[in-house]
């Protein structure tokens, strides 16, 4: 026990450090991100009015300040828990640090596949709406579902859970979709496309000639 | 801002020629039917206006595949007796080059700056490759107010069918009159006048990657001319007749550039805008007169289908910059029927001023907003044609007049909204 406290201090002084230090190098970034006009690009780039959409309500400077004072924090802890030199624990905290990346780059590939699928969407909605095609919204939440799809697929690939299982799920929902979808309008719109071809090949659309510049 | 690279033999024949006075650009893709009318035009306007001025014609081409380099290499005047020509006649030099950059009339333009930079031209003109209605006296009409009265920049005029160049009489005229504070009717006409400084001038901009490479070339020569207090002024050219534009243009990429063009050269020029507090008649020149305009199809269900089916699926989009106001006003809109359909010029100028408040503050994707003003525009154009279904030429103008009025009396709107989201 006598052994073990000098390294219980250590780790305990260590972690203390690093909460300082984490808080330390918060704030000082914040005040560099705010500087620089980080929050004013990011707006700009309308990656703010994402975020705001998936509920963040923080600016790009305090998400990121946050984030770099966690990591040092999460870097001290660890060290901590090496400096109490108890092997389980340690071989645990090995496993966690080495999971780490894979759990950072799958939620990259949500937060990326989240902003790509409601820019997707938005753009299949108003292409489909100028286009005057009736089922627009359909059109606009099917792109923005499958882009989604696509990129939690990925994370989920990157997190090792299901791996093939999640891969062939997804093609199988995706093909499935697209399958229903070409025998849905096959059968159903037979008579509005034999309808649509005849207006097209013999009678002519009734266009406007409207000059617009 | 670097030049751009112009082809050996293109470099060569500028050295032949050295300078000139007079430069003649004409942007061209694929205008084999057209085209042989146009260059024969200049050619004549140059003979017939200018026969002591060195000119020079300059065919800015795009990739054309149809045959049109033949039709221009071949289109010469034979006979200038038949056109009431004796005194002696100089050739004019034509240079055909292909542009550079991204396809579109801006990146034709620059090529033709270009070349006027060099060869130290007095004054220029370009016109567009798909006229029908083109005369030797355009060319009088664009470059005489340039040499002989000091002009810098001639925008056209024209008599158009009332619901020919819906963009410019709902859009961008009233908005450039409303902002910079002069009455130039047709901003987006295609085809002007400017002098060699005014060209010199336009090449020291680095706006060739945006959309002014495209479709924004018009809007954005006029406003740039206007906004940098260079002498302008307008010409009366009669018809503007042309062959049809491809169908498969895309309405919504065209609404884009040139909208997009004006919404950007707002944030370019917003001191100037805000200051000018009323707008001021431009100069005209030229004979006016009556013309015989071709009929143009409407097919009014479709386009109020469009409209509904945009308020529709887009209102959550537009909630976000348009006020409870208008969005009210939208709804009730899209339940009336066809005789009673309408959008009145106050609801209209301030939709557009809230897209251009939205462009400035980058609420959403530029390019998803100003594609969500096609229904809109549309359902605009739709109420103007029930409006003037019945109304002459005059009565039109009458009603383009009030628009503008309206939307000069709504800048203070459009200010307060700019300021209140910048």
């Amino acid at each position: 026990m006598l052994k073990f406290l000098p390294d219980l201090l250590t780790s305990l002084l260590l972690l203390i450090i690093g909460i300082f230090i984490g808080l330390v190098l918060k704030k000082v970034f914040l005040r560099i991100f705010r500087a620089i006009g980080l929050d004013r690009v990011s707006e700009r780039s309308g990656l703010i009015e994402v975020m705001r959409k998936g509920g963040i309500g923080d600016s790009a400077s305090a998400l990121l300040s946050k984030a770099i004072g966690w990591i040092t924090i999460m870097i001290f802890a660890i060290i901590s828990v090496r400096a109490l030199g108890t092997p389980t624990i340690e071989r645990l905290f090995e496993r966690f640090l080495l999971y780490l990346p894979h759990a950072f780059v799958a939620a990259m590939i949500l937060l990326f596949g989240y902003i790509l699928s409601n820019f997707f969407g938005r753009a299949a909605l108003i292409a489909s709406v100028n286009a005057g095609i009736k089922v627009s919204g359909l059109i606009g939440k099917l792109v923005k579902f499958t882009v989604f799809m696509l990129a939690a697929t990925m994370a989920l690939e990157q997190l090792g859970i299901g791996r093939e299982t999640v891969i062939i799920a997804f093609a199988i929902i995706f093909g499935g979709i697209v399958f229903a979808l070409s025998l849905a309008f096959g059968l159903g719109g037979k008579d509005m496309a034999k309808g649509y071809m005849e207006k097209k090949l013999f009678k002519g659309d009734e266009k406007d000639d409207i000059e617009h510049l | 801002m670097n030049g751009i690279a112009l082809r050996e033999e293109v470099q060569d024949r500028i050295q032949d020629i050295r300078e000139a006075d007079i430069l003649v650009g004409i942007p061209i893709y694929n205008n084999a039917r057209t085209i042989g009318h146009v260059v024969k035009a200049v050619q004549v306007g140059f003979a017939k206006y200018f026969p002591d001025k060195k000119c020079v014609l300059v065919n800015s081409d795009g990739g054309s595949t149809d045959g049109t380099m033949e039709v221009i290499h071949n289109a010469t005047i034979e006979d200038f007796q038949s056109i009431l020509l004796h005194h002696r006649v100089r050739p004019a030099f034509k240079i055909t080059t292909p542009y550079h950059g991204i396809p579109g009339k801006g990146s034709a333009f620059r090529t033709i700056f270009e070349i006027a930079d060099i060869l130290n031209v007095k004054a220029c003109a370009v016109v567009d490759s798909d006229l029908r209605s083109i005369t030797p006296e355009w060319i009088e009409l664009l470059i005489k107010p340039v040499i002989e009265g000091g002009y810098d920049y001639v925008a056209p005029l024209y008599h158009r069918h009332k619901y020919d160049g819906t963009i410019t009489n709902s859009i961008v005229y009233p908005l450039t009159r409303a902002l910079y504070g002069k009455r130039v009717r047709q901003p987006i006409g295609g085809d002007f006048g400017f002098s060699g400084n005014l060209a010199k001038f336009y090449l020291t901009k680095d706006v060739w990657e945006t959309d002014v490479a495209k479709y924004g070339i018009d809007i954005w020569m006029t406003t740039t001319a206007i906004a940098n207090n260079f002498k302008v002024c307008q010409s009366f050219l009669g018809a503007k007749i042309h062959d049809p534009k491809d169908p498969g243009a895309d309405l919504s990429a065209m609404l884009y550039q040139v909208v997009g063009a004006a919404f950007d050269l707002m944030d370019a020029y917003s001191d100037n805008w805000k200051t000018a507090a009323h707008s001021e008649p431009t100069q005209t020149f030229g004979f006016q007169y009556a013309v015989g305009l071709e009929p143009i199809a409407v097919n009014l269900d479709r386009m109020i289908d469009k409209f509904r089916l945009g308020v529709k699926e887009l209102r959550d989009l537009w909630s976000v910059f348009l006020g409870n106001g208008i969005m009210d006003f939208l709804f009730n809109a899209e339940k009336l029927p066809k005789e009673e359909f309408h959008i009145p010029d106050e609801i209209w100028a301030e939709v557009i001023y809230c897209f251009a408040s939205a462009a400035h503050k980058n609420l959403i994707n530029k390019e998803h907003l100003l594609k969500s003003l096609t229904p809109l525009y549309i359902g605009r154009t739709a109420s103007f044609v029930i409006e003037t279904w019945d109304a002459a030429a005059e009565e039109v103008e009458a009603k383009i007049e009030n628009l503008c009025r309206v939307f000069e009396e709504k800048k203070k709107f459009l200010i307060e909204k700019w300021d209140e989201w910048g």
